[in-house]
């Protein structure tokens, strides 16, 4: 497998080969995925052009898979034990030693959304779980993922994210680095996608599977080609207009597309060098591809009831998740650049446990504790883990006080995620939060450091991929963090 | 300036220039130029000069000396302390740009101690030279190089350029490909296989000019560009939280419409931006002015008033000015004379207005119809600048006013408020009002005479049957098993043993008493017409007459009256209370019941008593509502009377626009009309006309059509035809014989050699297979359809709801309108468009309609004849023999294939597909 990007499309030349038959293999140097006239005729006008498609340095990683717990996960209950929580639970933050965290310039971070009455939580809420050792690191991880917390030796845990956003538009704002009210911007897998060429031109480069966080676009200014592609696990249908949705065999189609092809081809000869006819060829030769290659890629007929298990397929609690970790797998072993799964239905998100918490998270962690730990032991005992990095992830965390007596409300000030794999330390803890899990206060971490330190994996600068006319911030691009690299 | 002589001497003595041993040598152009470019231009280039001097040429750069930089030696160039140092010495400052790198720094060094060398480089003009901010003058047109059998100033400045660059342009395109090319630009739709044999038939010199009459003058023209229209100025339906509006508005496919009639009756650009900018101030009373402010409501944004000002701000200057005003929110403009100043003067412009809802004629319900639209109701809100754009640190020591851009300000700004009338801030006066919610009460009235009807007829049934019961206690049909007869009996509880419960039948007194409250609330109800009118009547006389002893008698009159309605609702209400029977057992339920009672009877004696003394308050109508402020509204009310005044400022910001005197409104409308025809623009960056967009090769054209613009009413209608009726537009896109040393030259086609193919839009695409399969539905205008319907209602797509959160799952594919903003289309190519074309039960549909239509029209004709015709129909061109071998050989393996049915059954279905292979060939999705 070799990288190839997509914008050459003046070098392409017409297949000599007939249509059906280049089946096999990825064809070198076409511009399939995308290719944008504007973008070209911009190219050429400005001396900007779009990227190579290489990375700018050597690659630690080549693949992505992204878990995000939509809603928000608490961090003091899964990565950062805080007992003080236990000790002053039911007293108010001032009369704990720990009351400059509510200092007005402490919390000026904050840029509210939606203004609610009272949002400060001060009545400290006690630990909801119990935490334990694991691993030769003794990691703290608690009960709540278990099988997580076996793999602990395997994790970068990081305690010391922040971000600005006191509502779920978090969760955009942790893929694309903005606070909703500043607009819509291209997300970290549009990016990588925009940034890196594809290893397998039979599927698309950025997957998204489970429940969106919002129903438009996440490429935006970088074009639909790098939009996610959202597919369920149905070999029957795994993306829209996958099959036809009227009867039409296999073999119809085949001579179809055949046809179609020929008389493409005849119309070149009266259209020559016509970079947009060459590229509609190629689509049609990848879309046919792609409806074998993708129903494939999600048929787990030949997985072994071994692996199935791993990922808790075959368990209701399990299956949803495991199934999408499962298809993960597979495609980053195909050569998918970057895997998005979002866990937790509802406009919020599932694990927006603003009362009940204990019960919420006893339920959202048990779906996604036992898959993301068969994930991480497939990929090893795989070897994929060497050229893939798993991020964990939440838009924000929950606060150390109690909302309504049983709930934990938002928390952007501090929270924790993990990453693993290629060119991730493994069994450390980076950063922390103060006592109460308030203020992420050592190595603290914008979400853009988690871009920067994908994107530093990947070989890729993410200012040399800056499009004229769509200047980018500082804070857009994040640092890297290093301490966690290996 | 005293900064850097300060440094200079703290430095000065002692230290020795580093000797640069082995570096290779760094070019200034292409190593420190764009460094100094993009970390100091923005303050210290031609455009500000700050600290007074300036560091875009080695000339400036020497000519400030060593305030800056010492050439040979870098420890004594203050530029270098500056870069590298931290905190508020840095350069460029916090906010103003990002720190230089370890390894910019370094090339400045070593550019430095190298001696610093440069070429002599001319300084950079004035922007405030720029041409975009020039006033177009009308060129000349050089005639000269007018083609023989065009008079077309188009072509004579194109043929300038073919003749200047030694380019040589294609031949004019064939009829076929032509007459298509000209349908799917003008209308959208593709032609029939009639409108193409009656083209090729119609040999006449103005054969095509004809069509181009008759197209522009088709309603189907307005769709067309409206669309195009509709992508500049961002038209969205609204999104929000179930009936929680979050963006953009409710009903506000009215601007649509505005914007369809307003092209179709070719009504001034200039015009249609005042109308858009300032409907409801220009004509405050007409319903079909102020819904062009759309354009405004369409910003709506619940969380932030500031987000929602920033895109109305953003927005107005790209699409109408070609300005990236945006860009000097939170400091001054990095390349163009904007500064943050003008950016909140024209924030100020917007500051006062809103959004509401204001009713339609026959309808009383806002979320079922209304008519989005902005008006000015915040006249004293101050407008102030963000420093760095945080909106959290206003500078409130300085008030900003309202302005437009200073460079390209001729005259002070001075808007006029307007006293608006009072059907305008008061919209319950109009009289439509007042007739649709008396015609609610009337429904309500009647509604409430059918209750009591049914209430009288239960209670005389089961007064009839008590009395039956009573007198002969054994009939058949009325004992006491019976429901009726039980009921009558007092037995409320009954259910026939074995069977569902029926619905519970009342007692006699439980009908009695659902009577008394059915008399009550009709009583009430039949109030009500009477106080609305009196309402009326007394609001419009005080709203168009000073106080009269006429008015104090009107007022009075309907106080009177409101509350003789409100005891009337009050003794309903007691009715209803006194009506609650709970179970004798349940305690509790009696015990609120009685409560219940007394307060309602509280309450009536209260209404009784204000009868005697009705005061002078009534209620008016409500019939409109402001768009909330933030999620949680607490200024009451929304619901007007609104502010009297109008600012008149966004009067003054459109008719600044739309003067001739404007340089940049009629370039950029023309720029994007040139886009649409021709697949490529005239200035590169439609939305930007900026210091960045250089002077375009085609200005004199652009200039001049810009001016023909203008002296002909600002006709969009005059333009299309201008420009389609050109040679230039007829040449043909294949390149197939094109002049190598052209091709070589002008690959790009700058200069118009040959006619650019282009993909339809996404609407066009479904339109056009509509279109073919015969089943369009060319209804116009009216409330956005479900996309969920995008497969089985066959109007025209740009009637489907476009919002961010709901898009047609087909049109969508093909680089539908960006929700956000989309100035131009983009063209990707991707597989899931062809998924879209071979896989979506649409194109599948319309592909069995066409071929059932063509074996219709063609009766029993053989492959071949089929074959013709549907190339013909589908991509306007008749096949060539090898493409109709192709097509030929196709038919026959799917017959074979489909073998084992009947002959005609395969045949219909072979054609099917066939029909399907052409829907998702090249040349029909392209345009050519």
């Amino acid at each position: 497998m070799s990288p190839n990007n997509t914008d050459q499309a003046n070098s392409m030349t017409l297949p000599r080969r007939t249509f059906l038959t280049s089946m096999s293999g990825g064809l070198a140097g076409i511009a399939l995925s995308s290719l944008l006239h504007s973008d070209e005729a911009r190219a050429n006008s400005s001396g900007w052009r779009p990227p190579t498609g290489q990375p700018h340095f050597a690659p630690k990683a080549k693949n992505v898979i992204w878990l995000f717990m939509r809603g928000g996960l608490s961090h003091m209950e899964s990565f950062d034990p805080k007992p003080a929580l236990n000790q002053y639970a039911g007293k108010s933050i001032s009369e704990t030693p720990w009351k400059h965290v509510q200092d007005r310039d402490k919390l000026k971070r904050l840029r509210v959304v939606a203004v609610q009455q009272d949002t400060q939580r001060n009545q400290l809420y006690p630990l909801q779980v119990g935490y334990r050792k694991y691993g030769q690191s003794g990691i703290e991880v608690s009960d709540f993922f278990p099988n997580i917390g076996n793999c602990v030796d395997d994790l970068a845990i990081v305690r010391s994210m922040w971000t600005t956003d006191d509502n779920h538009g978090a969760q955009i704002q942790f893929q694309s680095g903005r606070h909703m009210l500043d607009g819509f911007f291209p997300t970290i897998g549009a990016w990588v996608s925009y940034g890196l060429g594809s290893l397998n031109d039979n599927l698309p480069r950025f997957i998204t599977m489970g429940p969106r966080f919002f129903d438009h676009g996440e490429a935006h200014y970088l074009g639909p080609a790098h939009d996610p592609v959202a597919l369920t696990i149905d070999p029957q249908n795994p993306l829209p207009f996958a099959k036809p949705e009227l009867q039409l065999s296999h073999g119809e189609q085949q001579l179809e597309f055949s046809l179609v092809n020929q008389l493409n081809q005849l119309k070149a000869k009266q259209y020559p060098d016509d970079p947009a006819l060459l590229a509609r060829m190629k689509s049609y030769e990848l879309a046919f591809r792609m409806q074998r290659a993708l129903p494939s890629a999600v048929d787990f007929s030949e997985e072994s009831v071994k692996t199935k298990e791993m990922y808790g397929i075959g368990n209701p609690v399990t299956e949803p998740f495991g199934m999408q970790l499962l298809a993960a797998r597979r495609f980053v072993e195909r050569g998918v650049r970057f895997v998005q799964i979002m866990h937790g239905d509802g406009a919020a998100g599932a694990w927006d446990a603003h009362g009940g918490l204990k019960s919420n998270h006893t339920q959202n962690s048990a779906q996604v504790d036992l898959p993301t730990a068969g994930l991480l032991c497939d990929l090893k005992q795989r070897g994929l883990l060497k050229d893939t990095v798993v991020i964990f992830a939440t838009e924000f965390g929950r606060t150390p006080g109690t909302q309504g007596g049983t709930g934990r409300d938002h928390h952007p000030f501090g929270f924790s995620v993990w990453m693993a794999g290629a060119g991730i330390q493994s069994g450390m803890v980076h950063g922390a939060t103060d006592e109460l899990g308030f203020h992420a206060e050592e190595h603290p971490h914008y979400v853009t450091d988690i871009h920067a330190t994908l994107m530093h994996l990947l070989g890729l600068d993410a200012r040399q991929l800056e499009v004229p006319g769509h200047k980018r911030l500082e804070i857009d691009f994040g640092q890297p963090i290093t301490q966690i690299l290996a | 300036m005293r900064y850097w002589q300060l440094m200079l001497m703290s430095l000065a003595g002692g230290l020795i220039a580093s000797a640069v041993v082995g570096a290779d040598p760094v070019d200034y152009l292409t190593q420190v130029k764009p460094i100094l470019a993009t970390k100091c231009y923005a303050c210290h280039g031609a455009l500000k000069q700050e600290a007074e001097f300036r560091l875009d040429t080695r000339a400036f750069l020497l000519s400030t000396g060593s305030h800056v930089f010492v050439p040979g030696d870098s420890h004594n160039s203050p530029i270098l302390l500056r870069v590298s140092a931290t905190g508020d010495e840095r350069m460029p400052p916090e906010g103003e740009g990002a720190p230089l790198t370890a390894a910019e720094i370094e090339t400045l060094r070593q550019w430095i101690d190298q001696g610093a060398q440069a070429p002599d480089e001319p300084p950079p003009a004035d922007p405030r030279e720029h041409w975009s901010f020039k006033n177009p003058r009308r060129p000349i047109i050089p005639a000269e190089f007018h083609h023989p059998e065009s008079a077309n100033p188009i072509d004579a400045f194109i043929a300038e350029g073919y003749q200047k660059q030694n380019l040589r342009p294609v031949e004019l395109a064939e009829k076929r490909e032509l007459l298509r090319r000209l349908y799917i630009d003008l209308i959208g739709l593709p032609p029939t296989r009639q409108q193409l044999s009656d083209f090729l038939a119609d040999e006449s010199v103005n054969a095509y000019e004809k069509i181009v009459e008759q197209l522009l003058s088709s309603p189907a023209y307005a769709e067309r560009w409206g669309r195009h229209w509709m992508d500049v100025w961002r038209y969205t339906d609204w999104y929000g939280l179930e009936e929680q509006v979050r963006y953009s508005q409710k009903h506000i496919w009215r601007w649509r419409d505005w914007i369809l009639q307003s092209l179709n009756e070719d009504k001034p650009y200039s015009q249609m931006v005042v109308e858009m900018l300032a409907g409801d101030e220009i004509a405050p009373t007409d319903p079909n002015v102020v819904r062009a402010t759309g354009f405004l409501a369409r910003n709506y944004f619940i969380f932030n008033r500031t987000t929602w000002l920033d895109t109305t701000v953003e927005h107005t200057s790209k699409a109408f000015l070609g300005l990236t005003l945006n860009c000097a929110k939170c400091h001054d403009h990095k390349y163009d004379p904007l500064s943050q100043v003008d950016y909140y003067r024209m924030r100020a412009v917007f500051e006062p207005h809103q959004v509401r809802l204001d009713p339609v004629p026959g309808e009383t319900d806002l979320d079922v119809n209304g008519l989005p639209r902005a008006f000015d109701n915040d006249l004293d809100t101050p407008t102030y600048i963000f420093l760095r754009g945080d909106e959290k640190n206003p500078d409130t020591t300085r008030p900003i006013g309202p302005g437009t851009p200073a460079v390209l300000s001729r005259q002070d700004f001075l808007p006029a408020p307007i006293n608006l009338p009072a059907e305008a801030y008061s919209p319950e006066l109009q009289e439509f009002a007042l007739k649709d919610h008396l015609a609610k009460a009337g429904r309500n009235i009647e509604s409430l005479r059918q209750t009591l009807d049914a209430a009288q007829k239960q209670l005389a049934q089961l007064q009839n049957a008590a009395l039956d019961l009573a007198a002969n206690p054994s009939i058949e049909g009325a004992n006491a098993e019976s429901p009726v007869g039980a009921a009558a009996a007092g037995n409320s509880a009954s259910t026939t043993p074995g069977e569902q419960p029926t619905t519970k039948t009342p007692t006699v007194s439980e009908a009695g008493a659902a009577v008394a409250v059915a008399e009550k609330q009709l009583a009430a109800a039949q109030l009500h017409p009477k106080v609305l009118q009196a309402s009326y009547l007394a609001d419009v006389t005080k709203a168009h007459a000073p106080a009269s002893e006429k008015l104090t008698e009107l007022v009075r009159s309907a106080a009177s009256l409101a509350r003789e309605y409100e005891l009337a609702q009050a003794e309903a209400a007691l009715a209803q209370a006194e009506q609650q029977q709970p179970a004798p057992s349940d305690e509790a339920a009696i015990k609120k019941a009685m409560e219940a009672v007394t307060a309602a009877k509280t309450k009536r004696d209260e209404a009784q008593t204000a009868v005697g003394m009705p005061g002078e308050t009534y209620p008016s109508l409500y019939v409109t509502r402001r768009a909330a402020n933030g999620m949680i509204d607490e200024e009451t009310p929304r619901h007007g009377p609104y502010s009297k005044i109008s600012s008149g400022r966004r009067t003054a910001l459109a008719q600044w626009i739309a003067s001739r005197e404007n340089p940049l409104t009629a370039r950029v409308a023309v720029n994007h009309i040139w886009l649409r025809h021709f697949g490529q623009p005239l200035v590169e960056s439609v939305d930007d006309f900026g210091l960045r967009a250089p002077r375009p090769p085609h200005q004199a054209l652009l200039d001049w059509l810009s001016v023909e613009f203008m002296n002909n009413h600002w006709s969009m209608k005059h333009l299309h035809r201008l420009i389609v009726c050109s040679r230039t537009y007829r040449l043909r896109s294949s390149l197939l014989g094109a002049d190598p040393a052209t091709r070589r030259a002008d690959p790009e086609n700058h200069y118009y050699w040959h006619h650019r193919s282009t993909r339809m839009e996404s609407q066009v695409v479904r339109d056009s297979m509509l279109q073919l399969a015969g089943i369009i539905n060319l209804a116009h205008g009216g409330p956005n359809l479900p996309t969920s319907q995008e497969s089985e209602q066959f109007r025209r797509t740009l009637y489907f709801t476009h919002a961010s959160d709901d898009r047609g799952k087909f049109t969508v594919m093909f680089d539908d309108a960006d929700i956000l903003a989309c100035y131009r289309r983009r063209e990707s190519i991707i597989p899931q468009q062809a998924l879209a074309l071979a896989n979506s039960k649409l194109a599948m549909t319309m592909s069995q309609k066409i071929a059932s239509e063509l074996q219709v029209a063609l009766g029993d004709v053989d492959d071949d004849t089929f074959i013709n015709t549907a190339f013909e129909t589908i991509l306007l061109l008749e096949p060539t023999s090898d493409e109709r071998i192709a097509c030929r050989t196709m038919l026959q393996q799917t017959k074979a294939l489909l073998g084992n049915e009947a002959e005609n059954l395969t045949k219909d279905r072979a054609r099917q597909n066939l029909v399907h292979a052409l829907l998702n060939h090249n040349d029909f999705i392209t345009i050519r």
